[in-house]
């Protein structure tokens, strides 16, 4: 028995591994698909942490000096605000300015800074999307997921591994310069973080 | 993108299949919505269960009494010193792997024996180094 302040990042992990071990036996011996899980836990994907990442964005856009922090090692700003954990270790953000557009994939997996972004959407995590990006991410982001980068903005790929996970600072929307920190938050997407779309507009 | 993108996927037969869901998980202890993820095994964990019930495993008495159960040792345990902390999913993931026990579809030794196995494998194991550069550029046109 462990004593109660003993919830630490080993017994996650312990823990994570017995779900996965769940899973495979559970997948080997045919009594059910990985397919159904997927689409259950597809249900749910947005609601495992991406209102943590919009804060930190609402932050950054309201503080200049955390921001300043945050792009210097994101990982430890995030800290500030009490959000960490696994695979939030290495964390990168990259600043979306008026020149540069970034986008992040993963190479061989779905590394994902999850703490920040929550869990990963589905098609994160098929090759088809990592493949398509890298080879043409102006086209992909305006023909699969309707955001148009402007000509004039160059776009960045970035790619995430178990060792860095990037994610993306979106630029604060015009007209927005007597929100809240809270109000501010409410616009930050998870596809935002990710780089496939813009934040919301002011209301 | 052969695979359905963001755009056509379908948000009205998600919120159906969330209905679904949420009918099943309601008279569940914290089933009311109260009990959010955290983390993504509690995620991971809350589906399996789910489908392993729509695949005709169990029924969902069977693991709605076992939750319960493993919530109400978890209190008894509660008024001693030392007990471990209140982690729902935790609870849902005993309940789960005692149905699948109780059906003989999953044996304890295994599952520990699986588990140091994942434990044991990097996460990632050929994906370790860092990219520091992107990975790809899509010029400005000025």
């Amino acid at each position: 028995m462990s004593a109660p302040q003993k919830v630490t990042a080993d017994h996650q992990a312990e823990i994570a591994a017995r779900v996965k071990a769940v899973e495979a036996i559970m997948i080997e011996k045919g009594l059910m698909t990985t397919e159904a899980v997927d689409r259950l836990a597809e249900i749910y994907e947005n609601e495992v942490g991406p209102q943590l990442g919009a804060k930190v964005v609402a932050k950054a856009w309201t503080d200049p000096e955390f921001k300043e922090r945050l792009l210097a090692d994101a990982s430890k700003a995030c800290s500030e605000l009490g959000i960490g954990g696994l695979q939030g270790e290495d964390m990168v953000a990259v600043e979306d300015t008026d020149d540069i557009h970034h986008v992040i994939v993963c190479t061989l997996c779905s590394c994902y800074p999850w703490p920040v972004l929550g869990l990963p959407p589905n098609w994160y995590k098929m090759p088809q999307y990592r493949a398509a990006m890298v080879r043409a991410p102006r086209r992909v982001l305006r023909e699969e997921f309707g955001y148009d980068v402007p000509e004039s903005v160059e776009i960045r790929v970035w790619d995430s591994s178990s060792e860095l996970r990037y994610w993306v600072l979106p630029q604060r929307p015009a007209g927005t310069e007597g929100l809240s920190e809270e109000q501010l938050a409410a616009l930050v997407t998870r596809d935002s973080m990710i780089g496939v779309g813009a934040p919301k507009a002011a209301a | 993108m052969s695979s359905p993108g963001p755009l056509v996927r379908d948000e009205t037969e998600l919120g159906e299949a969330r209905r679904r869901v949420q009918d099943l998980v309601y008279g569940l202890p914290g089933g009311d919505g109260q009990a959010s993820f955290r983390e993504p095994w509690e995620l991971r964990a809350f589906a399996l269960a789910v489908a392993a019930h729509n695949a005709g495993q169990y029924e969902w008495s069977e693991f709605q009494l076992s939750l319960i159960a493993s919530i109400q040792q978890w209190e008894r345990d509660g008024a001693r010193e030392g007990s471990e902390p209140w982690s729902y999913y935790e609870h849902w993931l005993t309940a789960l792997e005692t149905v699948l026990a109780g059906n003989g579809l999953l044996s304890e030794a295994d599952l520990d024996e699986r588990t140091r196995t994942v434990l044991a494998t990097p996460r990632n194991a050929n994906h370790h180094e860092a990219h520091r550069e992107p990975v790809a550029i899509d010029p400005a046109v000025r």
